[in-house]
């Protein structure tokens, strides 16, 4: 009996040993993801922005984290790692984070207190002032001026908010990070409704300067009459799609200079009318429900979202494509929507870790990232634009790049105060209108009020 | 100093035990004393934030009580042993821990699940020498005993084979390179003379030497045996609880130094509308979840308690929802919810037209926005909570219901009562203890609705619902501390809460104990 106490106490000791020899390296789960949508085998010549000098194999050992929007782009970001960590000579070791709604800030937020969080991991950007603010994110400014780095290669929108200091109030004096890629907002179209309805193809309508609110109304509910379970329009209730039309009626969530409310405006109360207006009177996904899985269903007309929905809706049965938004009363208008790699402030290296976030943003590499289909590379670069629309479907992606150049408002942090509170406060009451529960007048004297203790400090 | 082990307290004279034992202690009084003043001072050791004041309070406890300790054991004063005794059992257990850390054995906990996979086929070699053994009992003597040691060596070598599959050597190698080098050779060490200075005390020469009476010893292997236990509970309940009651004083953002500001988040709550809106919903929700988690699962359950061919089956059926997991259970239901291709409003699209199939009806069917209306948005909260816990309900009171006596029944039939009759006045004042256990855990459970709300309004909404009609106080919680970055103010949302389901659960109890449920 006491051999077998002592043989079972071994077994457990020589476990917890041969658990000091166990390889951990990159645990990521390696299930191959759908196969991705053909694609040209180049990636049309993106620019040829050099790598970073490859580092002498040090022993040097980095964890990186990012937010894939599905497995197939999880394991193309493990197998950029793998040549990053060739290329750089480093150990890197890369944690695909979790889905929107599994808590990835979150999850980040607590390994940053208990100091485990990864020496590079991605934020979305409206989250940046408030990493910035604690300090839990490196300046990168210094050892940016000392590469070959140009803030001028990326989107301005983003970089704007990237290299804001809060202290001063000038943009250029600090850098948090690189933007890993961009996107904007579109219509996803069942063409087999559209055409079945007999309406005006938007994208016809677009190509002749035709696509305005009226003209999108007309179609939604031109659809809407097919009648039983087809439904003209469908959008998320989330500030982005509502958004949309506060800011192409020329309204916004901010001010000029995002310190105080402006969705009491003229402009912001006529764009978000013209939405309730539209939940009222036209065939619409109602408010609250998710309209994606209804239009991957082949019930939904048009549908809003940005590119990251694409490599889901390519596997829909219908034949889809997408078109620009319509054209607001203050001319087209979009969303900039985009996230960065940062630099955890305690990491142990802080120029590999520079290195690893300048590798990542490479033209190169996001034009492997943009071929799987979720989003648009961050680089200004003519060529990611023109290997952007041959990945194909939808055929017309040219209506995501027109997003780009129209007018687009960048989402971004609330240096001035917190971006959770206030679209807290902003979903429930945006909600309240568009579902009818209040009316726009109450909403337009009361919403900059509710949403003051968002700038309080 | 003697040498001996029978010192004689009577002469003065101290052991060589005696003295290592009380320099051990004073080594400890001091060296945590000088911790303490490195903390205070950040020379040396940086501690920011709330762990800070925790840290220098553990370790000026720690300091007065060791260097206590050292100066009783030196007067033979039983205090001094005992105190001793629970410090390094406590510095043992701490010690031990950071040695582990030190040499990164949990990471490596966790890669080993990466190479264990190459060790099952000889997992399977040691289960086939497990099976060899069982069978060879029973066969003549000289074979038993070839089959058994045959049985025996193939267990050994699958074992070695496995520990050797899954990385033995080079994890014993990485190891010895790793215990040698500070800080895990200090935390070895230390952890080594803690349990070394464990076993000293133990002995029977320092029982005598100290004069411990029976009792006293007792107490002392009552620490020792419960001290697994305190351990735990101070680690993962009773320590944090404190860390938390601390953390709500302040204005922690959970990254940054902390500032103590007294009640002000207490002071702050009462007066959000939103945690007010929290506390309205949770009512709601709690009134209409909680009796409908317990009385249909009564009902179910005498159901169930029949002598009936496949009811074995149905209890393990109902029982499913409580053993699946609450996302899976809540992802299912968001699917069933969704207003507009979901399957309930299917079933009522359908069930409608076939009603209209008849005569003179010509109904519209109602397609409810279960999640997105605020007039049913916590309604539909309270179905999926009600499908979770129904049948965990069920089962405890099938359980309850085994333990009522069949002669009861059997006299009340006797006296002309009916099924009503019984389950009145029999099986419902029988099963009272069951049904306040049960009472007080779904309450428990319902006051502390998050993960429904969480995952059924995602992605679409936020966690609050429509117009906040779901937004509950576990939910205004997690929001505070973990997208808000208000750690203090969603520790003190915390406390309320619990001070909340306290208060209910204590008038609960007394009103059970007073109409005689429970005993005193």
């Amino acid at each position: 009996m006491k051999l077998r106490r002592l043989g079972l106490l071994f077994v457990v000791l020589a476990m917890v040993l041969a658990a000091c020899g166990g390889d951990t390296t990159d645990t990521t789960d390696t299930t191959t993801g759908p196969e991705p949508t053909e694609a040209p085998g180049t990636t049309g010549a993106p620019d040829t922005t050099q790598a970073p000098d490859t580092t002498e194999g040090d022993g040097t050992a980095l964890r990186w984290r990012t937010r894939p929007d599905n497995e197939e782009e999880a394991a193309v970001y493990a197998g950029i790692s793998d040549s990053l960590a060739a290329e750089l000579g480093v150990d890197l070791q890369y944690e695909p984070g979790g889905t929107e709604t599994a808590g990835y800030q979150q999850t980040l937020l607590t390994e940053l207190a208990a100091g485990t969080a990864p020496d590079v991991f991605w934020l979305p950007g409206t989250d940046i002032a408030d990493f910035a603010t604690r300090g839990v994110i490196l300046d990168l400014r210094a050892l940016a001026d000392a590469s070959d780095h140009n803030d001028d290669d990326f989107y301005p929108g983003p970089m704007f908010h990237l290299s804001f200091n809060p202290d001063s109030g000038n943009t250029g004096e600090v850098l948090w990070g690189l933007p890993r890629d961009v996107s904007t907002f579109a219509l996803y179209m069942n063409v087999d409704l559209i055409q079945e309805a007999g309406v005006d193809d938007p994208r016809e309508l677009a190509a002749n300067g035709e696509w305005t609110w009226d003209k999108f109304v007309e179609v939604v509910d031109g659809i809407g009459a097919l009648g039983g379970e087809v439904i003209g329009y469908g959008q998320s209730s989330w500030w982005g799609p509502y958004g949309f039309w506060i800011n192409a009626a020329g309204g916004g969530f901010f001010n000029s200079d995002r310190t105080a409310c402006a969705l009491d405006t003229p402009e912001s109360v006529a764009g978000l009318s013209a939405l309730a207006d539209l939940y009222a009177t036209s065939s619409v996904v109602p408010w609250g429900e998710d309209a994606e899985p209804t239009f991957r269903a082949g019930n939904v007309g048009l549908f809003q979202n940005g590119r990251w929905a694409t490599p889901g809706i390519r596997t829909v049965g219908f034949d889809f494509d997408v078109v620009k938004l319509p054209d607001g009363p203050a001319g087209p208008s979009n969303w900039l929507f985009w996230g960065a790699y940062v630099v955890n402030a305690d990491t142990a290296d802080p120029e590999a870790a520079w290195k690893l976030v300048a590798a990542l943003t490479t033209a190169e590499v996001q034009a492997q990232v943009a071929e799987s289909g979720a989003n648009i590379p961050s680089r200004v670069s003519q060529e990611a634009l023109d290997a952007f629309l041959t990945f194909t479907p939808p055929e017309n992606n040219q209506a995501f790049l027109d997003g780009l150049s129209e007018n687009p408002a960048a989402e971004g942090p609330l240096w001035a105060g917190s971006w959770p509170e206030f679209v807290s406060v902003m979903d429930a009451e945006v909600g309240a209108v568009v579902t009818g529960s209040k009316s726009v007048d109450d909403y337009a004297t009361t919403i900059c009020t509710l949403t003051e203790p968002a700038f309080a400090g | 100093m003697v040498a001996d082990a029978t010192p004689v307290r009577s002469t003065g004279e101290r052991p060589v035990w005696l003295v290592g034992l009380a320099m051990w202690q004073l080594l400890l009084g001091v060296a945590t004393a000088v911790g303490f003043g490195m903390v205070a001072s950040s020379t040396g050791i940086e501690i920011v934030g709330t762990p800070r004041p925790l840290t220098m309070a553990a370790l000026g406890i720690f300091s007065i009580l060791a260097l206590l300790a050292a100066t009783w054991i030196w007067r033979f004063d039983h205090r001094g042993r005992l105190i001793a005794f629970i410090l390094n059992l406590v510095l043992a257990a701490v010690a031990g821990f950071f040695t582990l850390q030190a040499v990164n054995v949990f990471n490596g906990l966790d890669a080993l699940s990466a190479t264990f996979g190459d060790g099952l086929p000889f997992l399977a070699v040691i289960a086939v020498g497990w099976l060899l053994s069982g069978w060879s009992r029973g066969r003549s003597g000289r074979w038993e005993r070839i089959l058994l040691t045959a049985s025996r060596g193939l267990m050994i070598v699958g074992a070695a084979a496995l520990l050797l599959s899954v990385g033995l050597i080079p994890g014993l190698w990485t190891f010895l390179t790793r215990i040698v080098l500070p800080p895990a050779i200090i935390y070895l060490a230390i952890t080594v003379f803690s349990i070394a200075a464990l076993r000293l005390l133990k002995t029977s020469q320092v029982t005598k030497a100290f004069g411990s009476t029976s009792k006293q010893l007792e107490v002392m292997d009552g620490i020792a045996f419960v001290s697994p236990n305190i351990l735990g509970f101070l680690a993962f309940l009773a320590g944090p609880l404190a860390i938390s009651l601390f953390v709500s004083l302040t204005d922690w953002d959970g990254l940054s130094e902390a500032s103590f500001i007294g009640l002000r988040n207490y002071i702050d709550l009462f007066a959000d509308p939103f945690f007010h809106r929290s506390l309205l919903n949770i009512l709601y929700f709690g009134l209409l979840a909680i009796p409908l988690s317990i009385i249909p699962a009564l009902g179910l359950a005498s159901a169930l308690n029949m002598k009936l061919p496949g009811m074995r089956l149905f209890r393990a059926l109902y029982f499913l929802p409580a053993v699946a997991g609450v996302v899976g259970v809540a992802l299912i239901w968001k699917q069933l919810y969704n207003a507009t291709i979901g399957y309930i409003n299917y079933a009522i699209l359908q069930g409608t037209e076939l009603l209209n199939l008849l005569p003179f009806l010509d109904l519209t069917a109602p397609q409810p926005q279960w999640l997105s209306n605020p007039s049913t948005a916590m309604l539909s909260m309270v179905i999926v909570f009600v499908f979770s816990t129904i049948g965990f309900n069920t089962v405890l009171f099938v359980a309850g219901l085994q333990g009522v006596p069949p002669s009861l029944y059997e006299a009340a039939e006797l006296d002309g009562a009916g099924i009503w009759g019984k389950f009145r006045n029999i099986t419902v004042p029988v099963l009272a203890p069951t049904t306040v256990f049960v009472t007080i855990t779904t309450t428990i459970l319902a006051l502390q609705l998050f993960s429904e709300p969480f995952i059924l309004n995602a992605p679409q909404l936020s966690p609050n619902g429509p117009a906040n009609a779901t937004l509950t106080p576990v939910i205004y919680l997690y929001q505070n501390a973990f997208e808000r970055f208000k750690q203090g103010y969603a520790s003190a949302i915390g406390w309320v809460l619990f001070l909340i389901i306290f208060v209910i659960t204590l008038i609960y109890f007394r009103t059970q104990r007073e109409e005689g449920v429970l005993t005193k």
